[in-house]
């Protein structure tokens, strides 16, 4: 009952315990019939001094039909109990006729024959039976829910018996027992969601259970009568009473009874799949007799129900499975199908956690971390995650018992004691993981603990189910309900579906790359053709309107001339979009020559032939720092500083006007490693915040024409092609009004 | 010097309004040297194997100079030099690359396979008149072309 007294060595003798309950009479009996042992109480039931008994026949008692009955009873039984087989025998003793209930069984050496008083001398009928079982068996068929049924069991039982509390223990993997269904008198306080702790039911107590059907003790206070001799003359061993059904109760048993107040006892083994899965226990605060009768039927009952038992808990695994699919399937089905898979993947909240019947679930996809439900802190989870990548290997790892092995987590033990990790890839640091608290924080307990509470004389807790419950308490301290299998199998299926979404995902964006840029390759080649054919007509138009200029300028007026002059300048403009078309697409489709450049060198040249070209502006061009050795087109970052220079000037309308290049060390991270930010900085004109961006864009120019020197507004689209082509990106700031800074990275 | 009528200059340009500017100018320049036009390269090839409609050899001699388009209606001007500057008995002939690409990988494409000049077609009409005088002055006037085999 507790684990004290389970270390007691007499527990594994409680199958010979050398005394029955006095209820009855105990007769052992050698194989040739003879009377070897009897109970003391014989004399009170049959009226005959033991010793006068011993050594012989069993025929001093018995007629020879009830002998030739006994004996083919015993065949017919073997060494199983025999709760169905009660023979009604009638004796005559000193005290005239009596009626007994007499089963018998066999073990080794010896025979049992045990008999119990009762009032009717004839065999119950199937009418009878039919009425005390009712339609019992009708009503559980009915019932398709596990708890259901067990609740109509305790019931039926209860009406059956007449006992005050009729109550439904079910043993988990460990052992540990609970009240899982319960039917009593309503004034009693409810054990319902009562927990105890394995060594409650000591094993030998449990193989006990296994071998019979019923236990009877219908006054556990009653002074236990002893057998005469004590041992077995044949093998000078105490008698195996283990089938007994009148064997004599173990003295921890009758002491944690007393303290819940019980004076009657009647349990009913429920075995499914060959091992104990639970008891059906009745109890009662006054002394019990049941009629052979009865306990006839309640031992049938729980035959029934152990049977029906296996259906039903097939029945709710198997329902609880499909739950799980369906909600898999469906999930699958709105993640695969969602634009956002994350989003997907999260919401609703309450569907990841059901999928494996969590109560808590981080989502960790890189570094962005989402909570669902009762989860440890943001932080302890990150913590949690990183502990998780160093230590886990497998892609499902699960423990009901997280602080055992990550010590951290006995402070979130209300949260995370069950932890169940999901790794989606091993590349990328994608995890789902699931939690479930401390298993003491689900039990949920029907009736009020402190009444349970009960204090001997030097105050301490007696031994009684609120102990039970505290010493079980301990034990389940720090661990979770366990992860089921079909829980972790849908967690697997889970993470299959994902990367097989991801995978195609992938492959789609793999698809839409390439298509993009075929496409942009196309586009890049069309463009460059198309420039090509454009310019021969565009030529034609200029030559000819020379043509006409020269030689035929007598067959126009002053306004007839200025219009064919202005269609010169127009195709002339015409050719230089077409140049920067031109321009655009070779950059798009021409291979990257890169090398080593010195950009010292580079900016030198760029500088000179500024100077050289505009000999008569006030400008300076300042290089501040010394500049970086860098892998590039030399030709083409030529270009870019160029147009970023000579844009620089073109939109400054300061007196002094001044550009500076320079760069910024390791800011931005490009492939891992930290690429410098170049600038070039200018006091012009500035650019306005909404400007920013369009200033980019092809032919997009901000200002008119005549403006700040003209221009095809291509020298930024140019500038970000080239510094796409290298991989890189460029972006403008400015104060508007004083000044801007084109910064990119390479 | 050789006659200039002896010295046929083939022309092979598509567009006609760029061959009728190049004629304009030739006439202004007084180009002597008889001017034969292509208009696509399988044209030109027919013209120098005198094949299709330039089997008689007399309607198509032999020229001293090709001044040469590269984009071209079917096989194009690349094709062209190529193939021409690959058969001995015509890759003495001067090619003059005459074209609107300034793309470098053309310039550089047309001189490895042996292409004597690359002139870029330009937009402006006064850069025309200059590129063009300097192509008579140079090829029809003071160069020497190799020596007419028969």
């Amino acid at each position: 009952m507790t684990s004290k007294i389970f270390q007691e060595p007499n527990y594994n003798h409680i199958h010979i315990p050398g005394s029955i309950q006095p209820h009855g009479v105990l007769i052992a009996l050698s194989l040739s019939l003879s009377i070897l042992q009897v109970s003391e109480n014989v004399e009170e039931y049959l009226n005959v001094r033991p010793e006068n008994l011993l050594n012989q026949p069993l025929s001093t008692l018995f007629g020879a039909e009830y002998i030739q009955a006994l004996q083919s009873l015993l065949t017919s039984t073997s060494q199983t109990p025999t709760n169905f087989n009660f023979l009604k025998v009638t004796l005559n003793t000193a005290n005239g006729e009596k009626y007994f209930d007499a089963t018998i069984h066999k073990n080794e050496t010896t025979i049992i024959l045990e008999l119990e008083p009762t009032f009717t001398k004839t065999e119950m009928s199937f009418l009878n039976f039919r009425s005390l079982i009712g339609d019992v068996v009708s009503q559980i068929q009915q019932t398709s829910k596990l708890s259901d049924f067990l609740n109509l069991v305790v019931s039926k039982l209860r009406n059956l018996t007449q006992f005050e509390r009729v109550m439904t223990y079910r043993f988990d993997e460990s052992g540990a027992g609970s009240v899982v269904a319960e039917a009593k008198h309503q004034e009693l306080i409810s054990y319902l969601g009562l927990h105890y702790p394995e060594s409650d039911i000591p094993e030998p107590a449990r193989r006990l259970y296994k071998r019979c059907s019923l236990r009877y003790i219908p006054n556990l206070n009653a002074q236990q009568s002893n057998l005469i001799p004590r041992d077995n003359p044949h093998t000078s061993q105490p008698l195996d009473l283990s089938n007994a059904i009148l064997r004599s109760i173990d003295n921890c048993c009758i002491e944690y009874h007393q303290n819940m107040g019980v004076s009657a006892l009647f349990v009913i083994p429920l075995i499914y799949d060959q091992k104990l899965w639970g008891l059906i226990t009745c109890h009662n605060s006054n002394p019990k007799y049941l009629t052979s009768e009865v306990r006839t039927a309640c031992a049938f009952l729980g035959q029934i129900v152990s049977l029906e038992l296996g259906n039903k808990i097939v029945t709710e695994e198997f329902d609880y499975r499909n739950k799980l699919k369906l909600l898999q399937s469906q999930f699958i089905a709105t993640i695969s199908s969602a634009d956002n898979f994350i989003d997907a993947l999260i919401h609703p909240q309450l569907r990841l956690l059901d999928i494996v019947s969590a109560n808590g679930c981080a989502v960790c996809l890189d570094d962005e971390i989402t909570l669902i439900g009762a989860t440890p802190s943001l932080e302890d989870v990150q913590k949690l995650i990183e502990w998780c990548q160093n230590t886990i290997d497998e892609d499902l790892f699960s423990t009901d018992s997280l602080p055992k092995i990550y010590p951290d987590a006995e402070a979130f033990k209300d949260f995370a004691s069950g932890l169940l990790v999901l790794r989606i890839s091993r590349i990328r640091r994608y995890y789902i993981l699931w939690f479930r608290p401390e298993v003491i924080q689900t039990v949920n307990w029907a009736g009020a603990p402190n009444a349970l509470y009960e204090f001997t004389a030097d105050g301490s807790l007696k031994l009684s189910p609120r102990k039970s419950f505290e010493v079980w308490k301990g034990i389940v301290r720090l661990t979770s309900l366990p992860w089921m299998q079909c829980e972790l199998d849908s967690a697997i299926d889970l993470r299959n579906a994902m990367v097989g979404i991801v995978l195609n995902k992938t492959d789609e964006l793999a698809k839409i790359n390439l298509e993009l840029q075929r496409s942009n390759q196309e586009l890049d080649s069309f463009a460059y053709v198309a420039s090509h054919d454009l310019k021969e007509p565009l030529r034609g138009i200029h030559n000819y309107s020379n043509i006409l200029i020269e030689d035929y300028a007598h067959l126009f007026d002053a306004e007839g001339l200025d219009y064919l002059n202005t269609l010169v300048t127009l195709t002339q403009r015409m050719d230089t979009l077409i140049d920067v078309l031109l321009r655009l697409s070779q950059l798009g489709q021409a291979e990257l020559r890169k090398q080593f450049v010195d950009l010292n060198d580079l900016l030198n040249n760029i500088i000179e032939m500024f100077r050289a070209s505009r000999p008569k502006d006030n400008f300076e061009i300042r290089i501040p720092q010394h500049l970086p050795v860098i892998e590039c087109d030399p030709i083409l970052i030529n270009e870019l500083f160029t147009n970023l220079i000579s844009n620089a000037f073109k939109y400054n309308e300061q007196p002094h006007k001044w550009v500076e290049i320079g760069y910024l060390e390791g800011q931005i991270q490009k492939n891992d490693t930290p690429s410098p930010v170049f600038y070039v900085r200018d006091n012009g004109i500035g650019i306005q915040p909404h400007h920013q961006e369009i200033i980019f864009r092809l032919f997009k120019r901000l200002h008119p024409r005549e403006k700040y020197g003209g221009g095809t507004g291509a020298g930024l689209a140019i500038a970000k092609k080239i510094v796409q082509r290298h991989g890189g990106k460029i972006w403008v700031e400015s104060n508007y009004g004083h000044g801007s800074t084109f910064l990119f990275i390479l | 010097m050789i006659d200039a009528v002896q010295e046929p200059l083939l022309v092979v340009e598509d567009s006609n309004e760029d061959f009728r500017m190049l004629q304009r100018l030739m006439q202004r320049f007084e180009v002597k040297n008889p001017i034969y036009r292509c208009s696509d390269g399988d044209e030109v090839l027919n013209y120098l194997y005198h094949k299709g409609a330039y089997d008689n050899p007399r309607k198509a001699p032999r020229p001293s100079v090709i001044l040469l388009d590269l984009n071209l209606p079917g096989v194009d001007g690349r094709y062209v030099l190529e193939r021409i500057k690959q058969d001995i008995t015509f890759r003495e002939i001067p090619i003059v690359v005459f074209t609107t690409s300034s793309n470098p990988e053309d310039i550089e494409l047309c001189y490895q396979k042996g292409a004597n000049g690359y002139l870029i077609k330009p937009m402006d009409y006064k850069e025309l008149h200059n590129i063009m005088r300097a192509f008579v002055n140079y090829w029809l006037e003071a160069n020497v072309a190799p020596t007419i085999k028969y």
